[in-house]
């Protein structure tokens, strides 16, 4: 039987892709809400002076 | 005793409200006439090619109309204001669950009798012999689909966008109950034994244990908070 | 700790890689396209075991009502998801060239798709309701529903397909696999339970920062 190896590249790569961007997803919200905290963590002080 | 009492008020309620109303049957038992033109339509006046789909068509107006009925379980307390009713109504709220589950049985096994009769006449099918087979396989089938349909109608009456929200949580978890009963039916409708089908029996029997047991132990959650 | 845990899952996936692409031999009947397998199976593993997560965590949660059960339940569900949707694409991927076809009603397929629309709901409920305390109640109750649904969904379409078909005769895989082929999906096995875990607790982190900031 033949060998395919383009089907298996795109099976590997749509996987990478998948996978890749669920993974550059999770990293943005986390740095997003890592400098959200700082932000609220900072208000009060603000406030206080 | 007291639980069998407070699921039989519930019953009496909504089968009251729904006879003096009547808008949910009657809306029913209308689309139901109406699916049915439209799958001759769609299929064409061929009865042979209609013959094999039958039972397939058959599950599907059931499905379609109790996707109708089933999502309007909740509407009426939602829309008169009741839902903190319900939800302060004393002890063990499963009862309401099973009311509004026999409640729901009732008129779906009301509107599949009419669609079947419809399917007969128009169809030209002889139901007769196949009637006790039939009559199984769609309690069985129509228990599963009401269990989790009365649940579901419960968890979106209170959600935005309900109307779309309901099938599509509903369908995909129906599945077993589709095949089960579509397979079942199309075997008793061809004159073969209960017996040869008896494996989607026990599945569908299976089936509504786990739902309806799922409901009462769930319906709390839902309904409380 | 969770950076470390990312480092071991990029390692076991270098590993898997090897196996798959380097250790193991080239399968006699199906050619190289069978090594597809070392990513089909081990995320269809991953996905089973995530929706079973889902499945405790939504009892722990209506159990305790505790938060850290509803965020793990949705950590879950959604790599669930995404582990369900590479799992059909690679077997379909792979069904093109073995079987001749992108898709077929073979059993497996089948129920695995309704695994996913049936999640995809669960996601999709989540993101509908505002209400926190009410869409952890709701999705709890769906998390149960969907997982105990799964088996009778699984008999139902497997009796569906074979008792009117002969079964499939090839299946992803050899039937007597050689040991350095069970050993390098062993091997892939374990990368993607580490990559599903670490995407789990990195899930249930942002899902804290999201509660902390927003309370």
């Amino acid at each position: 039987m033949a060998d395919n190896w383009q089907f298996v590249a795109a099976a590997y790569g749509l996987a990478a892709a998948v996978l890749g961007g669920y993974w550059r997803r999770l990293v943005r919200l986390d740095r997003k809400l890592a400098a959200a905290q700082v932000r609220r963590r900072n208000r009060p002080a603000d406030k206080i002076q | 005793m007291r639980f069998a009492r407070r699921a039989w008020i519930v019953v009496w309620k909504d089968l009251t409200i729904e006879g003096r109303s009547k808008e949910t049957l009657n809306a029913l038992l209308f689309f139901s006439l109406l699916l049915l033109f439209l799958f001759q339509f769609a299929l064409g006046p061929d009865r042979e090619r209609l013959a094999s789909v039958l039972p397939g068509l058959l599950w599907l107006g059931f499905i379609l109309s109790g996707l109708l009925g089933l999502g309007r379980t909740f509407v009426g307390e939602r829309e008169n204001d009741c839902w903190d009713g319900l939800r302060l109504a004393p002890g063990d709220k499963s009862a309401i669950y099973l009311g509004k589950l026999a409640g729901n049985l009732l008129l779906m096994l009301l509107v599949e009798t009419t669609l079947l009769a419809l399917f007969a006449v128009f169809f030209n099918v002889d139901i007769g012999p196949a009637a006790p087979g039939l009559a199984l396989v769609v309690g069985l089938g129509t228990i599963g689909l009401a269990a989790i349909g009365t649940l579901f109608a419960a968890m979106t009456a209170q959600v935005r966008a309900r109307e779309l929200l309901f099938p599509v949580l509903l369908l995909p978890v129906q599945v077993p109950v589709l095949l089960g009963t579509v397979k079942a039916t199309e075997a008793v409708l061809l004159g073969e034994p209960l017996g040869a089908v008896a494996h989607w029996l026990r599945l569908l029997a299976a089936a509504d244990v786990v739902y309806v047991a799922i409901g009462v132990l769930t319906f709390d959650f839902i309904l409380d908070g | 700790m969770t950076r470390a845990l990312g480092w071991l899952a990029t390692l076991g996936l270098i590993g898997g890689l090897v196996m798959g692409f380097g250790v193991a031999p080239r399968e006699v009947t199906q050619g190289n396209v069978q090594r597809i397998m070392y990513l089909h199976v081990p995320t269809a593993w991953v996905a089973y075991l995530a929706f079973g997560i889902v499945f405790f965590a939504s009892i722990g949660y209506l159990w305790t009502r505790s938060d850290a059960a509803d965020r793990l339940a949705r950590a879950s569900a959604e790599a669930g998801v995404i582990f369900t949707g590479v799992t059909i694409t690679a077997g379909s991927i792979w069904g093109k060239p073995t079987w001749g076809t992108w898709w077929t009603w073979d059993a497996r397929l089948t129920s695995a798709a309704i695994m996913f629309v049936m999640y995809l709901g669960y996601l999709l409920l989540r993101g509908i309701i505002e209400e926190p305390e009410q869409a952890a109640r709701y999705s709890a109750v769906l998390g149960i529903v969907a997982a105990l649904d799964v088996p009778l969904v699984h008999f139902s379409v497997y009796w569906w397909r074979t008792l009117h078909q002969p079964p499939t005769v090839m299946k992803p895989g050899p039937v007597n696999m050689p040991p350095a082929i069970l050993a390098a999906l062993l091997v892939n096995v374990v990368a993607f339970t580490l990559l599903y875990t670490y995407f789990v607790v990195k899930r249930v982190n942002t899902l804290r920062r999201e509660h902390e900031v927003l309370a």
